[in-house]
């Protein structure tokens, strides 16, 4: 737990294509997963301060499309739209991910839940498309980029600590 | 006129593997050519072009000693590749962060599931 009362969000870069996230959240999973799946939920954290929810629609069945848009401060929209490919409340979901913005980039993630000890163990993982418009960003990043990233953050950070 | 390298293109050196193992290579201080194609299992003719693209995009620098160049890693370069990583974690973040604030804000209310 950090100062803030928050568990800490691990980013990882496993290889070329994925990115895996992991978060432990002190809730029960039903009620995690109604929070990821209902948009009544979804509008009330999806969007940062300052970021407007412009629109919020879910269709959680296996086939139904879901679609989030919020406005940030400078007025750009962020869309992100997909379709559900496997629907297992309160444990999983599949769904394809489009995100329409700059660049383009399109994916099928994947939001696993755990719970144990009532904590609940979100795992989100975003597979990019071999397809034209995957993020030319995540091409970077395979195992010897941890070490150079390292590298960087020793670099830029001479007192060695990383915040995050 | 040539164009200033971007961001962009930094990602774009980046992306090479072997590219990676040669900036990988150099962490531990300034090479030569001979010196990197013996680290690593690239002829040298492929090293040429690799730290030629790395050149141009600025991430290593090199110098003549005598008939040889050096080459050193220009970490400096990547800054703009790590605030980007660095943004795309605090964004993540941020969000996760705005979720859990939220389940902690619903399970005080005591609400219905």
């Amino acid at each position: 737990m950090t100062p803030t009362g928050h568990g800490s969000t691990v980013i990882e870069l496993p290889n070329d294509r994925d990115v895996l996230i992991t978060r432990e959240l002190e809730a029960p999973i039903a009620l995690v997963f109604d929070v990821l799946t209902k948009p009544e939920h979804v509008s009330k954290w999806f969007a940062g301060p300052g970021e407007e929810m412009k629109e919020c629609s879910i269709d959680l069945r296996v086939g139904g499309n879901y679609h989030f848009v919020f406005v940030t401060e400078d007025g750009t929209e962020m869309s992100f739209r997909g379709t559900y490919l496997e629907v297992e409340p309160p444990t999983r979901t599949v769904e394809t991910w489009l995100f329409e913005g700059r660049p383009d980039g399109d994916a099928i993630e994947s939001q696993d839940l755990h719970e144990a000890h009532g904590v609940t163990t979100l795992t989100v993982k975003l597979a990019f498309s071999d397809a034209a418009g995957r993020p030319t960003r995540f091409e970077g990043m395979q195992e010897s980029f941890d070490r150079i990233d390292d590298l960087v953050r020793s670099l830029l950070d001479p007192s060695g600590t990383v915040s995050g | 006129m040539a164009r200033s390298s971007t961001t962009s293109d930094v990602f774009n050196a980046i992306a090479e593997a072997h590219r990676r193992e040669i900036l990988d290579t150099l962490i531990a201080g300034e090479k030569a050519v001979g010196a990197i194609v013996n680290d690593l299992s690239m002829s040298q003719p492929q090293v040429s072009k690799h730290l030629r693209v790395l050149s141009e995009v600025g991430l290593v620098s090199c110098r003549a000693e005598g008939r040889r160049r050096l080459y050193r890693l220009e970490p400096a370069r990547l800054r703009p590749f790590h605030e980007w990583l660095a943004k795309y974690e605090q964004a993540w973040n941020d969000r996760l962060d705005r979720m859990d604030d939220y389940l902690k804000e619903l399970q005080q209310r005591g609400e219905p599931q």
